[in-house]
């Protein structure tokens, strides 16, 4: 076992410094390949980083199975089976170690990670790719996306940043784009006759929804007391900003203002358009409860990105920390002030809220996994499953707060199931007072196969 | 971030002075004649820290010492014109909170009124002698946090004098300050922290008295007027128990 360990604790930070190195801006310059024009080697460089986040993905799949190894042999009644499992997993993690440092050594010499080249007279106007400390990756120095703030996991940068890449190369670089277009046409509409599969029958239903202005005014019609807004990127962080300490009027005032403005701006009609391309924010607010907010990438598009969970009240503002100095109005315990942390890839200062953001963040995957298309609108009547938080009992052990024994905390049901989640099922669910359909669990209480 | 802070054991600051503890025991004793009554948050016991210790003290997460509160009450000194006696209270409470330090809180109990003044109003009120503290308390301990609870445990005594009246726990759910909302989640945590203070047998009991907040007019979502009832409606239960044990006594 001991030598079992050392290897995947080596492994651990060098994957993460790697990673850093890969994603982060280095402060040497190198000087880029000679002989090649600027478009190639922006091409080039934009298939490297799109190596380097493969690699990236495979090490931490890597990972994944080395523990997966360990967790066997602990098991009793166990062969060499987990042993051999484990060395193939080492020689793989191993190449790929060795393949991202070959490519991260690539894209240093031809200046990728770093702003050496900015100033290079012959680059034709074009600057290499920048990778911005964030992770955001800029394919032209005077066009920065804003793809996030810091925090996000290593792997929804690098999903990011992919995305990114494919959306850039598409645009720039037609000529190289080859095979990408078929996710993007939508397949027709199965027709079924006899018996139908419900999921098959929802999806079709759900085809429907094609534009984002259609998902949102659906869930408006469905959910009438919970608020929803959208933003354009900026606009979000102005209003986090902005949000007030308290549920108290004068912030209901601006915020059903708000509403009504964006209400109008997804009606049909001429000046809409343009603004229903540029959401990319979505604001769930379930006054008292939660507040939901799931980022689009890209904007204007159906897919969404990351999503987190937030207190209604946040943030606070109550709380002195009690110095002497009472002009410093800073909260105690560290909690910022301010709303800034607040966006789709923010952490709320409550545990019970930080739960519910990382179960989301699966959800979010597996709704993406499964159909890309309806993820959004299967994404955003889940969430609508949340109405019931501190209200519904745990399906399981039938209790509304449960001691987690990781984390020593007393948490309401916060995991609410998404596999086979069908918002038909969830609708009919929610006007029956029997709502057997939409279940609740505990983090000690909730299995996988559920 | 959170979750490790949690899971590291705190020391507590200050540790109680065990000859104090010992007084104060003696004197609980003389002065309980039967089961003790109190507010719900209002219990009777040797120390506050025994009230938290059911939980693993890994649980908790200790802060500096919870900046106190103060109450005093006030008492209607005899005027000279009678005609207006009957339509003025007879007393009514006076609360500062530490989450609003520039604030005084009223409280007339009888006709359901909370006021929120500015702290100024307290050097007012002395000078204009038309209402005198006839007694004054200090709420004085710790401020726990499990999780997204925060518990404050202090001790209850006169503001010029050593002797405890009692212990007052005051429970927060953080995450929604909906009281309706967070109705269920506070009797569950209450139900769970006395089943765990049961099995230790401490003495005490505790009763629940609902302060009525829609009779003050107070809004859905909880604010700091709502604490200054809450300390009213405990102060006043502290004073008429200690008055009847008192009179009792004699």
């Amino acid at each position: 076992m001991w030598q079992a360990m050392r290897p995947q604790q080596l492994q651990q930070p060098q994957q993460q410094r790697l990673a850093e190195e890969a994603m982060t801006a280095a402060t040497n310059s190198n000087a880029a390949q000679p002989g090649e024009a600027p478009p190639k080697q922006v091409a080039l460089a934009m298939d490297r980083l799109g190596h380097a986040a493969r690699f990236i993905a495979d090490i931490r799949i890597g990972a994944d199975r080395l523990l997966e190894a360990l967790f066997v042999s602990a098991q009793p009644h166990q062969s060499t089976k987990p042993l051999h499992l484990f060395h193939k997993e080492e020689a793989s993690m191993r190449q790929h170690l060795q393949d991202l440092r070959s490519v991260g050594r690539q894209l240093e010499e031809s200046g990728v990670l770093n702003e050496s080249l900015r100033s290079r007279s012959n680059s034709w106007g074009l600057h290499m790719p920048l990778v911005c400390p964030d992770g955001a990756v800029v394919a032209y120095a005077w066009k920065r996306q804003l793809a996030g703030q810091a925090g996000a996991s290593a792997v929804d940068r690098t999903r990011l940043a992919l995305k990114a890449f494919t959306d850039q190369k598409r645009r720039f670089f037609p000529h190289l784009d080859d095979g990408l277009d078929d996710q993007s046409s939508e397949s027709a509409p199965k027709k079924h006759s006899g018996p139908q599969v419900q999921m098959e029958n929802h999806q079709e239903e759900l085809i429907e929804y094609k534009t984002l202005s259609d998902v949102l005014i659906n869930l408006e019609k469905e959910m009438p007391h919970l608020k929803i807004f959208t933003y354009e990127r900026l606009g979000w962080l102005k209003r986090a900003s902005s949000l007030p300490s308290s549920a108290n009027d004068p912030s209901m005032e601006t915020s059903k203002e708000h509403n009504f403005l964006s209400s109008s701006k997804l009606r049909p009609g001429g000046a809409t358009a343009v603004a229903a391309e540029k959401v990319a924010v979505i604001e769930l607010l379930c006054p008292s409860i939660f507040r939901a907010i799931v980022s689009l990438h890209p904007a204007g598009s159906m897919e969404p990105d990351s999503i987190a969970f937030f207190s209604p009240d946040e943030p606070i503002r109550r709380g002195l920390k009690l110095s002497v100095d009472n002009s410093d109005l800073q909260n105690w315990d560290g909690i910022p002030t301010g709303g800034s942390y607040i966006h789709a890839r923010g952490f709320s200062v409550y545990h019970v809220f930080r739960h519910i953001t990382e179960h989301a963040a699966m959800a979010l995957q597996y709704f993406l996994g499964i159909r890309a298309e309806t993820a959004l609108h299967s994404l955003l009547h889940w969430i609508c499953s949340y109405q019931t938080l501190f209200i519904k009992a745990c399906s399981k052990c039938e209790r509304l707060l449960s001691m987690d024994k990781k984390s020593a905390l007393l948490l309401p049901p916060v995991y609410r199931p998404y596999r086979q989640f069908s918002s038909i099922q969830h609708l009919s669910s929610v006007k029956n007072t029997s709502s057997e359909l939409s279940q609740a669990y505990h983090v000690g209480c909730f299995s996988e196969e559920a | 971030m959170g979750f490790a802070l949690a899971a590291q054991p705190r020391k507590h600051r200050e540790q109680p002075n065990p000859d104090r503890s010992l007084a104060v025991r003696g004197e609980h004793q003389r002065c309980q004649r039967g089961p003790v009554e109190g507010h719900s948050h209002l219990l009777q016991t040797l120390h506050p820290r025994s009230l938290v210790s059911p939980f693993p003290s890994f649980c908790f997460l200790k802060f500096y010492g919870w900046s106190s509160i103060r109450g005093s009450l006030y008492k209607k000194l005899p005027l000279t014109e009678q005609s207006q006696a009957a339509e003025l209270p007879r007393d009514f409470l006076g609360i500062s909170v530490p989450e609003q330090p520039n604030k005084y809180y009223f409280v007339i109990r009888g006709q359901r009124i909370v006021l929120e003044a500015d702290s100024s109003i307290q050097t007012l009120m002395e000078k204009l002698q038309s209402y005198k503290t006839r007694v004054a308390l200090h709420f004085d301990g710790f401020q726990y946090q499990l999780g997204d609870f925060q518990l404050r445990v202090g001790k209850v005594v006169p503001t010029h004098a050593e002797n405890l009246r009692g212990i007052v726990m005051e429970v927060e759910y953080l995450p929604i300050s909906s009281i309706e909302k967070a109705r269920q989640v506070m009797e569950q945590f209450l139900d769970i922290w006395k089943e765990a203070v049961s099995k230790r047998s401490l003495p005490g009991h505790f009763l629940h008295i609902e302060p009525h907040f829609a009779e003050y007019g107070l809004t859905e979502n909880y604010t700091s007027q709502h604490t200054a009832v809450q300390y009213a409606t405990v102060m006043a239960q502290l004073i008429a128990t200690v008055q009847a044990v008192q009179s009792g006594r004699i």
